[in-house]
Order: C-alpha cells, then structure tokens, then sequence
C-alpha cells in the first residue's frame, strides 16, 4: 500500500561544541554556531525513504525553523525525499515545544499523511516530546521509540525500545505518528547527482496566514510559557582533574591504576 | 517520583495521588501505599500490557476525575509515549525531561538541562489547566516509607473500539556474547574514539587492566561493538569497580548505567562535558594520545 509520510525534521545546534550564555539570559550566544540535522532525524528521515521504496508513497520533510533550515532540507531531498515545507517560524531558540508541535500538526493537517515521524527526541532541547504532542493534537494513533517499522496489511508492525534492551511489539492501525530511534536502520549518504538536482528544487514556506493565523503569537496555547533564564549547570561533580602534559597525565594515571591495584603485574 | 510529589504536596497543601493501571497489580498497589501516599487501583483486562492508546484512555479519565494541578511521569521510554500524547489529546500544557520542580505563586518553574546537559535552563509555566510534566528517573532520592496509604478501587473508561495499537509481544536480546555486567573493570568507547580502527587500542588497554570492553550506544548502533557491550538505558547497568570513559560525553541515558561505579575515570578532550560530573577523576586530553602512553608507563 503506498504511503504519505510526513517526516519532521529540526536543525539544531551541534551539541559536540561549546556554549555560552547570551547577555539576556535567555538564550545561548548564536553568532559562532554551525549547524546541523538532529541526529535521530537521520535515521528518522532514512525510515521514511525506506519505507517509501518499498510500499510506494511520498516523503515530505517537514520543518518549523528560520532560513537556515532550507540547507538541512536541500539534504533530505538529496537523500530521498520527494518534497519539503518549512514553516517559516524563525524564533531561533523555540523553548516552548508545546507551540512547536502544534505549528507541525496544523502543518500536517494541510498535507496528506498516513504516516508522521518524528526523531525521538531532539538533542539539543532533549523533550522527547514533539511526536506525542502531534499524535495527540491531531488524533492519531502512535508508538514511540520504535526501532523497527514494518508495513502490513492495513496497517504497520512496529517495536519499540524499553529499557535494558527489551522491546515491546505492537501491530497498529494508520494514519499513525511514530518516534524514530537512534540504530533504527544506517542513514544513507546522498549521490552527488541528487545533491546537485536539490540545489534546484523549490521549498515549499508555510507563512502564519497559511496555516489560518495572524502571527505566530496567535497561536492559541492553554498555558503561557516562559524561560526565566539559563546558566552554565552548577558542576555538582568532584572530578578529581589529572592535569599537565599528555605523557605527565599519562604517569599520574598508570600510578593512579598501580596504587589502586588494577594495573595487571 | 512519589518523593517529588510529596515534596511539591507539603508546599501547596493538596494531596499526592498515585494513579497505577493494570491487571492484578494489589501487591505493587500496597507497595506504592506503604509511601503514605492514596493509590488510585484501576484493574482492567485491557491494561494487562501497556499500549499507548488504552493507558492514554485511562489517564485521560483520572485526570478528569481527580483534575489535578500537576500530573508526574516518569521520564522513560513508556514515559514519553505516554505523557506527550495525554497533553495533546487534552490540550493540557506539558513540560518534559525535568531535573527539578517547583510551585511560584501561580507558576511552575521546572530545571532542564540542554545540549548534551551542557546548559541549565529554568522555564516557567502558567495555567489553569493540569500541567504534565515528565521528570528524570534519579532526578530524587527515592521517597521512604511513610504512614497513611491508602489504596482506592477506582474504574476507568476504556472504549476497546479506540484502541488502535495492539501488543504482540515482548523482545529479548538473544545475542551470545561475555556479560558485562558482571565484569569489575570496565573501559568504555565512545563516539570520541573516532574511528572503528581504533578499537583495538581500547581493547589492549582493558587488557592490561584485565578488564572488558564496553560502549557507549553510538558504537553498537553503527555494529563497531555488539549491542551487548552497551552500556546505559537501553543497554546494560553496570556496578564494576573501575570505569574508564574513553571519549564518552556523558549523556543521561549512558550516566543512567554506570554511575553507581565504585572509580569512574574519564578521559575526554571537552572540558565542559558532563561525564565530568559522574567522575571520580577527569583526564581533559586526547583519548588517542592518552592511552597509547599510558600503556606505556604501565609496561615500564
Ligand atoms: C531512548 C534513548 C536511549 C538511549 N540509551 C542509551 C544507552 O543505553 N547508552 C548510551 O550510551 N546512550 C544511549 N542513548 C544515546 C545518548 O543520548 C547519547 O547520544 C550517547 O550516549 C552519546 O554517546 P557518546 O558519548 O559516545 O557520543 P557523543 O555524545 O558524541 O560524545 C563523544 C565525546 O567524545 C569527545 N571526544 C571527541 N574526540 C575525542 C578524543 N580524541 N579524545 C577524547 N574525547 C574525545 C567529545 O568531546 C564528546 O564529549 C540513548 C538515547 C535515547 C534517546
Ligand atoms: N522545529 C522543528 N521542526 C521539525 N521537527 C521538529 C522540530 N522540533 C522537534 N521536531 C521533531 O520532533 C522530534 C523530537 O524533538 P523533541 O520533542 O524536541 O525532543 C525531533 O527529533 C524532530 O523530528
């Protein structure tokens, strides 16, 4: 049965860099940011493509996120999708995810869905939270943290991960939302063809007005959210610091081991 | 969770509910109770095994009958499918992944940590609706026992025709492989030891030690390592005598594994990485360069 897959796809901030706090307190300092595709999305996205092959379909990749985001939705197209929105929603930071996700389930509403995924969680707001909210909002059944997707008869066949390595396996009905796991599948890279011919393709921008609002406060929320400020984490740690040279760290640790008695003779 | 509740309750001054859905679940019910807390018992054939759409139902109907100010869920896998969805369904408001919470005036103000918990962030929220939070397993000292549970019998709606997941089974990992849990000395590989082809220096370094070889999820995803060297949430705990972190950041989900190690040693080329907290000593080099050198002062 073909299938029209919404994937949701945000660009964060690579996490492996250092952050400072801006002057206000409420963000992190932007300037000297690079970014890139959250990495559940990958595999999210990659899920969608597969998916998409096997059944028939369409992949739309979706976004809410300022212009930046049109480079990580040049790549989705490189890498297999057939289509891609951004919501022009530029608050760089967007704490609220609650007003995201509902920015994506009205998106979705206007486009044919079967099937929404989701990355499942995005790392640099750590929510876990947007896929649910969808599935919620608009009503869809939904399984998170799946780690293998399977379509059947009507319907799909998903498992999704608990702790420890156990997985739970469910049979369920579309038009369904599913939060995709890290290790799901192993991203593709895109040809270089694909990425030339993505250089090309139009991206479709979701203005408020196209999804019936005045602005993008007009979001109507049942709770009014703020963040009262952000701050380097207090180390509780106690990490005791081996410093100097590589070669003197390297002394003062294999002594460490000696004394403790884990160095072997 | 139950401590948070209580903590929260003792300030605003209403009572702390726990809602716990299955099927002859009385003796956890009596175990919750014995936390001085009212157990809301809903028994249902349908809640035998979790599926997000019968236990969406049942939450959806205690949270109507009882209209809470704060509804507490564990953040874990069952968690995040649980708790997001129940805020959608009932446009209530939702904050997730929460270290700390606490009532201002009309507001709740919860602590979360961002960027590979690199950054703290304090967000507030206002409603009249019940506010869903989701808080992080270890984010409290588990609440002791206390007098005056009790456990009320309580019945849910749930409509079977609107349950659209079905369970089929549980999975278990059948992979034959050393157990790790059982080993005193462990070092682990992360992401930071950028390349497959480096493996083998972090197993002769767990040699030397005469320790085993674990990992962080990254690794066994990409197959560098089987998913039984896994160390963290989804993976194995640990509780070994020694724990070398090799170029691991130190994300909740792995800290959940092995934090209760008796030495944890890391070694990392980030100084604001949050493995640094859970270690006992903190090694700021190159995981690369460090090892094969310190390989060689043990052999002197
Ligand atoms: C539901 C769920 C369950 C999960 N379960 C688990 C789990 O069980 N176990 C688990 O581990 N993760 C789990 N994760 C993933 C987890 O969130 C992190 O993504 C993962 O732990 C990161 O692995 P890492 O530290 O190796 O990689 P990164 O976070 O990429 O960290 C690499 C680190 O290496 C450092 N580095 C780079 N180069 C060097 C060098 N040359 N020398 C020294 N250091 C260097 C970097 O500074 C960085 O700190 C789970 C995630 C989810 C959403
Ligand atoms: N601004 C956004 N645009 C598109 N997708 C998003 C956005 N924010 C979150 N998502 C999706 O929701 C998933 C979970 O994010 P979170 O709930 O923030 O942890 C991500 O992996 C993305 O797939």
């Amino acid at each position: 049965m073909p299938l029209n897959i919404v994937v949701c796809l945000k660009q964060i901030p690579n996490p492996d860099l250092q952050f400072q706090i801006a002057p206000d307190g409420k963000d992190i300092k932007r300037e000297a940011l690079n970014y890139k595709l959250n990495g559940a999305d990958e595999y999210a996205l990659e899920e969608a493509v597969r998916l998409k092959e096997k059944s028939g379909g369409r992949v739309i990749a979706l976004t809410a996120g300022p212009k930046r985001t049109e480079q990580m939705l040049r790549e989705a197209l490189a890498k297999g999708a057939d289509e891609v929105t951004r919501i022009a929603f530029d608050e760089p930071a967007a704490y609220d995810v609650g007003k995201v996700a509902r920015l994506l389930a009205a998106a979705i509403r206007t486009l044919p869905h079967d099937l929404v995924l989701t990355g499942v969680q995005s790392d640099d707001l750590v929510n876990s939270a947007t896929g649910g909210l969808i599935a919620g909002i608009l009503g869809l059944a939904h399984a998170s943290v799946v780690t293998r997707v399977e379509s059947k008869a009507g319907g799909l066949e998903v498992a999704c991960e608990l702790e420890g390595g156990l997985q739970r396996v469910y049979s369920m009905a579309l038009p369904a939302v599913l939060t995709i796991q890290f290790g799901a599948n192993t991203p593709r890279y895109a040809p270089l063809p694909a990425i030339m011919k993505a250089a090309r393709q139009p991206i479709k921008e979701l203005s408020p007005a196209a999804l019936g609002l005045a602005s993008w406060d007009a979001v109507s929320l049942p709770y009014t959210f703020g963040v009262r400020g952000l701050s380097p984490p207090a180390a509780k740690g106690h990490a005791e610091m081996i410093t100097g040279t590589v070669e003197e760290q390297a002394k003062t640790l294999a002594q460490l081991l000696r004394e403790k008695g884990f160095a072997r003779r | 969770m139950i401590a948070i509740g209580r903590e929260l309750a003792s300030r605003s001054g209403g009572p702390v509910r726990v809602a716990l859905f299955g099927e002859k679940v009385r003796a956890l019910a009596d175990a919750l109770a014995g936390h001085g807390v009212e157990v809301l018992l809903a028994e249902d054939p349908a809640l035998a095994e979790y599926t997000p759409d019968a236990y969406g139902q049942a939450a959806q109907s205690i949270v109507e009958s009882t209209r809470p100010r704060l509804i507490l869920v564990a953040h874990t896998s069952q968690g995040y499918d649980l708790a997001p969805a129940l805020a959608g369904t009932m446009d209530l408001p939702l904050v997730t992944n929460c270290l700390a919470l606490r009532f201002d005036g009309e507001r709740i103000m919860a602590t979360r940590r961002l960027l590979n918990e690199k950054v703290q962030a304090e967000v507030e929220i206002a409603s009249s609706r019940p506010i869903v939070a989701t808080v992080r397993p270890g984010a409290a000292k588990a609440a002791g026992p206390a007098p005056g549970g009790i456990i009320t019998s309580t019945t849910v709606r749930i409509d079977g025709s609107k349950v659209r997941t079905r369970f089929l089974s549980i999975e278990r990992p059948q992979v034959q492989d050393i157990d790790i849990a059982g080993a005193d000395i462990i070092v682990s590989a992360g992401r930071g030891i950028q390349k497959k082809e480096n493996l083998p220096l972090i197993e002769e370094f767990a040699k030397a030690l005469g320790g085993v070889v674990g990992a962080s999820r990254p690794l066994t995803d990409m197959d560098w390592l089987p998913k039984t060297r896994q160390v963290g949430q989804s993976g194995k705990t640990v509780r070994p005598k020694l724990y070398v972190a090799c170029g691991i950041s130190g994300a909740m989900q792995h800290v959940a594994g092995m934090k209760d190690a008796s030495l944890i040693i890391a070694i990392n080329t980030d100084p604001s990485a949050p493995i640094f907290e859970v270690a006992h000593v903190g090694i700021v080099a190159d995981v690369l360069k460090l090892l094969p050198a310190t390989l060689k002062e043990l052999k002197s």
